[in-house]
């Protein structure tokens, strides 16, 4: 059951992949990453990681692609249309995917894993509980420097947003 | 090859490794390849979640949460990346059109 999850999943993602790359017009782009990400949670799900599957949906099949079909509202319909100025690209391009792809496989065939850690309570992998006490223990000076750049990026966001000539 | 359960069923901890670098080449395609720059935002969003598919199916593997808690400051990493690219994108449009990446390039030496 869970394997047949897994490949209609896979199959999901990676066909909103090739959507993502060929589609012309950016909305459908945006939508196409939709179906990945809904397609990545199912996952997510499946390697037991619940909070990371909710945050998932909630903060990237939520707010990042409503974030990006605003600016694509806010922009208007934008089609790609003509050759590239750099002649060579497509192929350098090509080149360069298949050698990273060939990288990739290489290492995936002598994939070799430590063993897993003991003591580790499967029952409660990956939940709500788990995932707070990790962040606010050990990774508790990581967890408040995100808040951090999280202002950051809002203050950068609302100073480019600004109106033109409003320099106060 | 090592797995794990889920389910009542074993799944293979490389399929999620190759889903994820299958799904990371696709975004490195279509950065390369596209001209638009929302487009280009676009892939690197989906390389960043194939890079969290990663952490997280090592996660599982070794069962270890670390791994996870490292999925979420990504995404954290994603959401403000998005945002600030898209205002600068938004700032440039608003003076005048750039549909092909190539047009903005007043930054070369």
């Amino acid at each position: 059951m869970a394997i047949a999850v897994f490949f209609v999943a896979a199959a999901l993602a990676v066909a909103g992949g090739i959507g993502v790359v060929t589609f012309r017009q950016p909305i459908r782009s945006v939508l196409s990453l939709v179906v990945v990400m809904l397609a990545l949670s199912v996952e997510f799900l499946l390697l037991s990681a619940q909070f990371i599957f909710v945050a998932q949906l909630i903060v990237y099949a939520g707010a990042v692609m409503v974030l990006f079909l605003f600016v694509i509202a806010l922009l208007g319909p934008a089609r790609e249309t003509g050759r590239g100025r750099l002649r060579f690209q497509a192929a350098l391009s090509g080149l360069f995917v298949l050698a990273l792809l060939g990288l990739l496989w290489s290492m995936l065939q002598g994939i070799q894993y430590r063993q897993p850690d003991q003591g580790t309570d499967l029952s409660t992998f990956g939940t709500v509980q788990s995932i707070g006490i990790g962040l606010f223990t050990k990774f508790l000076y990581p967890f408040e420097l995100t808040s951090l750049l999280l202002l950051v990026a809002a203050i950068g966001a609302i100073y480019l947003s600004r109106k033109e000539g409003d320099d106060r | 090859m090592s797995g794990f359960n889920a389910g009542g069923s074993q799944l293979d901890t490389s399929w999620f490794l190759l889903l994820a670098a299958v799904l990371f080449i696709l975004g490195t395609v279509g950065v390369l390849v596209r001209r638009n720059p929302l487009i280009i935002l676009i892939c690197i969003e989906l390389m960043l979640n194939a890079a969290n598919l990663t952490l997280v199916a090592f996660s599982r593997q070794l069962q270890n949460l670390d791994g996870q808690l490292f999925a979420l400051m990504s995404m954290t990493v994603a959401a403000a990346e998005a945002v600030v690219g898209l205002a600068i994108l938004v700032d440039i449009f608003r003076h005048r059109d750039a549909e092909d990446i190539d047009d903005l390039s007043e930054l070369k030496g």
